[in-house]
């Protein structure tokens, strides 16, 4: 049902005019995140400017009986933020300041709107940086990493998103504000905040973030390596762990999906590979020399053919952009595809590689693969033609037999991206009833009322894929334009 | 294993019954059948902190885990591992050290402390800014409810966000919201080196704050500092104050932190290196059970001149304070106890724990408290366990 002109008078009164969106044309670029098939614009769009405005929001939301979907960037992979029920698009996007930079005690309060990269950025000139990074972290918020517990190619050394979050002030369905954690390690509390991160925005609305700091490495060297089966590549990644490395990103990228970087890009890489290798190690210059050399033994014992190391920042992000550019290579190929974020764990990765390609060559499908190797997390891509309905079932299942495998695999259905909308029926899969069960208790304790992003996550809802088509770039997204370009940043 | 009720009191509180369930089914059985009579439990792992706890008001029943002690299964290629609840931490050190791995961790009676207590606990040591606490390190976990439901959240592998993370909130609960049967840790390699410096510290050293301004961001594994009565075996004679720092990496990278600690600091009273190293770590970590009134405090301080306030103070002799990650542990005399509260509180120090005096620690403010009552209340509906009740006070 429409709202009123006295309801919406009432929102305007409380966040002024700018903070109210309504209008058809501005509700559709907020009917989506990046998993663009479902589709279901909100009743209204507000955009607050503090933790005072999100709780009057949360009240007003309440006397009119909508649900409420906070929301970042967009740049969600799995419907997360989508207005499934209608109601309220709570865009952060205006509190996007750093309230307080402690510089001796290393730790940030930011507000949640903040772009991720912005925050490292303002605080590169003091030698410090946000650890977390998350390929969308040029457009992606803070509040939304959070609310996914988003990961990264670095987070093999450093942790994901809850590892750098002391603590979070939200706003709760009932409009109270709390802050969860602080400042300090392991407050006197139930670890609620630990609960609020990933929870997609079920549990309460975070309007300030307390994230740790850290020392920008010294030094950092970045490898590249070719190889010509994928299980040698894959026993490389384990070995160099084994060894007790742990490099800051190991990054593979098939032959298939190199095939297409190389096309698009023609950036020298060998196509003939059946493996691209990136690592990179990051520490204190006194570290990296015999890392790099003890690595690149590690990569010939396992036959690697090349190693190629970026001589400086210019070669490191060259090599980086091919393994950046997947996004927009699958994207410029194919009409349509689906991405996976399966994981597995790291002993079982060729052994889901082959499984994987098995799966997609049995229905005519080609799958190509760009992942993050050194946790175990696939990204496993299944092109198909839009125009065929067929071919889109057919990726489909061909997905959802992938996300299986993870299962069977003694992996999960989700590394980074979340469960949102997309993977929904397939925590059913994961979990037993009891255990959704427990889960459904905790966020019904925060949310009482089920009006914060009501029936994502937990089963019961409509699902369906993750699924990026021509005619659907997220350019028309959530108000923040980015181009799927040759920085696709996605994944 | 004594299983006399005697021997599991907390604080002078005698249950009537023990009971050892041997599989988590039957944990979920215990937990079902003690809510069904009305009574309470406490779940009890290596009795090395619980004993010491404020006795809750009534506890008929204390549930020994020690029988779910397997190791369900450890894959040191992945570098996780899932182990019952009842397992030691020092049978898991031992375990993972054979491969050349460790949990980060250090608790204090590690040959009794299980793997359950320290996840209630959130007990992590001297290393925990480095390497994180447990609610940094569990991946997933198998756990019963306060209504006995067998209930499992996370997974096994080192990345994970689908679903409702209840084993995190689980961490640091203190027993009241879930009893863990079974958990998946994240696992790191063993260190290729380890270097620990003793320096002693007179007033004025401790409360040089420009010295200490660098050690943040060397990101030392420990940065501990002891009152001279604290652990008379190792902390240096006639000074005041006694400095451990810890080193752990690459040796390159260890010798270069020896190298900035000594330039800032002055030659070491006393290093150990390699093997030798992890002992202290495990000392420091016994420190917090001397026995007597007990404060724990949290705070943001990351060095040092952060306790320079308590130096002449009586409390200051046997202090523990951990400056990397802020947590500082004092004895007071138990009249002392409220005035050091409010003089720690001046400094940024907020109290976490208390042993010997009343003291609730928790938050009171209105939402904050409602919303934890809720949690246990959706938990443990029936407040089958004896010790939610003190999260749910004002």
């Amino acid at each position: 049902m429409p709202l009123t002109a006295d309801a919406l008078d009432e929102l305007r009164a409380l966040l002024g005019p700018e903070g109210v969106l309504s209008e058809p044309a501005a509700l559709f670029t907020y009917d989506a995140d990046a998993m663009t098939l479902e589709r279901v614009a909100p009743d209204v769009v507000a955009l607050p400017r503090s933790t005072d405005e999100v709780a009057a929001v949360m009240l007003w939301a309440r006397a009119h009986g909508l649900p409420v979907t906070p929301r970042g960037a967009g740049t969600g992979l799995a419907g997360g933020c989508t207005c499934e029920t209608g109601g309220v698009s709570l865009s952060l996007n205006r509190m996007d300041r750093v309230l307080r930079v402690d510089h001796e005690r290393l730790f940030a309060w930011v507000q949640p709107g903040l772009v991720n990269l912005w925050l490292s950025q303002q605080l590169a000139p003091a030698g410090l940086y946000f650890a977390p990074d998350p390929a969308s972290q040029q457009v992606s918020t803070i509040g939304g990493n959070v609310s996914t517990n988003a990961g990264g190619p670095h987070c093999l050394k450093y942790g994901v998103t809850l590892n750098h979050v002391l603590g979070v002030t939200v706003v709760l369905e009932d409009g109270t504000s709390v802050t969860l954690g602080g400042e300090a390690c392991d407050a006197p509390d139930f670890d609620l905040a630990s609960v609020v991160i990933g929870s997609e925005g079920t549990t309460a609305v975070v309007t300030a973030v307390c994230v740790r700091l850290l020392p920008v490495p010294e030094d950092v060297q970045t490898m590249l390596f070719d190889f010509e089966s994928v299980e040698d590549a894959c026993h490389t990644v384990s070995r160099v762990i084994a060894e007790g490395i742990v490099p800051a990103a190991m990054e593979i990228m098939d032959r298939h999906t190199v095939g297409l970087v190389e096309a698009w890009l023609q950036m020298g890489l060998p196509t003939d590979a059946a493996a691209l290798l990136l690592i990179e190690v990051d520490g204190p210059a006194v570290s990296l020399p015999a890392q790099v050399e003890r690595i690149g033994a590690i990569a010939r014992e396992w036959r690697a053919r090349s190693r190629r190391v970026a001589k400086d920042a210019a070669e490191r992000a060259l090599l980086w952009k091919g393994r950046k550019s997947a996004f927009g290579a699958y994207g410029r190929t194919a009409s349509g595809f689906y991405i996976m974020d399966g994981v597995v764990p790291r002993t079982k990765l060729a052994e889901a590689l082959a499984t994987i390609y098995r799966l997609a060559e049995a229905r005519g499908l080609e799958a190509g693969n760009v992942f993050h190797a050194g946790d175990g997390n696939l990204h496993p891509h299944v092109l198909f033609d839009a125009k065929s309905e067929r071919q889109q079932q057919d990726a489909l299942e061909v997905s959802h037999e992938i996300l299986r495998m993870c299962i069977r695999f003694g992996g999960t259905i989700s590394g980074e991206h979340g469960v949102g909308i997309e993977k929904r029926p397939m925590m059913a899969e994961l979990f037993g009833a009891d255990d959704l069960a427990v889960m459904e208790r905790v966020r019904a304790a925060f949310d009482p009322a089920r009006r914060l992003n009501p029936g994502k996550i937990l089963p019961g809802g409509a699902g369906c894929g993750e699924a990026h088509a021509h005619g659907r770039a997220p350019a028309q997204l959530g108000g923040t334009a980015f181009r799927p370009d040759a920085e696709g940043p996605w994944i | 294993m004594d299983l006399t009720p005697a021997r599991h009191a907390i604080s002078g509180l005698v249950p009537r019954e023990v009971w050892v369930p041997a599989s988590a089914e039957a944990v979920a059985e215990a937990v079902r059948e003690c809510a069904a009579a009305r009574e309470t439990l406490a779940p009890w792992g290596g009795g090395v902190a619980l004993p010491h706890e404020r006795a809750p008001d009534r506890c008929e029943r204390a549930l020994v885990l020690g029988a779910l002690d397997a190791m369900v299964s450890y894959e040191p290629d992945d570098f996780t591992l899932t182990a019952q609840c009842g397992v030691t931490i020092a049978e898991l050190r031992e375990t993972l050290r054979a491969r050349g791995q460790e949990l980060p961790l250090e608790a204090p009676g590690e040959e009794r402390a299980t793997l359950g207590g320290v996840l209630a606990a959130n007990a992590s040591g001297a290393r925990r800014l480095r390497f994180g606490a447990p609610r940094d390190r569990i991946l997933g976990a198998r756990f019963v409810t306060g209504d006995g439901v067998l209930a499992r959240t996370g997974g096994r592998v080192v990345k994970n966000v689908a679903g409702h993370a209840v084993h995190r909130l689980l961490v640091g609960s203190e027993g009241a919201l879930g009893v863990f049967v079974e958990a998946s840790l994240k696992l790191l390699p063993l260190p290729p080196s380890r270097a620990a410096l003793t320096h002693g510290a007179d007033d004025a050293l401790l409360g040089d704050a420009a010295r200490w301004s660098a050690f943040p961001r060397r990101e030392c594994a420990v940065l501990t500092v002891l009152g001279p009565r604290a652990a008379p075996s190792y902390t240096v004679p006639g000074a005041p104050f006694t400095i451990f720092t810890g080193f752990e990496d690459d040796a390159a990278r260890v010798a270069d932190g020896v190298r900035f600690c000594e330039g800032a600091l002055g030659a070491s009273r006393a290093r150990r290196d390699g093997h030798d190293v992890p002992p202290l770590w495990r000392e420091l970590a016994q420190l917090e059970e001397r026995e007597g009134t007990r404060l724990t405090f949290t705070s943001a301080h990351r060095t040092p001149d952060a306790i320079a306030f308590l130096a002449g103070h009586a409390v200051a002799e046997t202090l523990v304070f951990h400056a990397a990650h802020g947590r500082l542990h004092l004895w007071p005399a138990p009249q002392d106890a409220p005035a050091l509260l409010a003089l720690a509180a001046s400094h940024g120090f907020t109290p976490i724990a208390a042993r010997g005096v009343a003291l609730s620690p928790r938050p009171s403010s209105g939402a904050t408290r409602a919303l934890r009552v809720r949690i246990s209340d959706a938990l443990d509906p029936a407040r089958v366990f004896a010790l939610g009740d003190r999260w749910r006070e004002r």
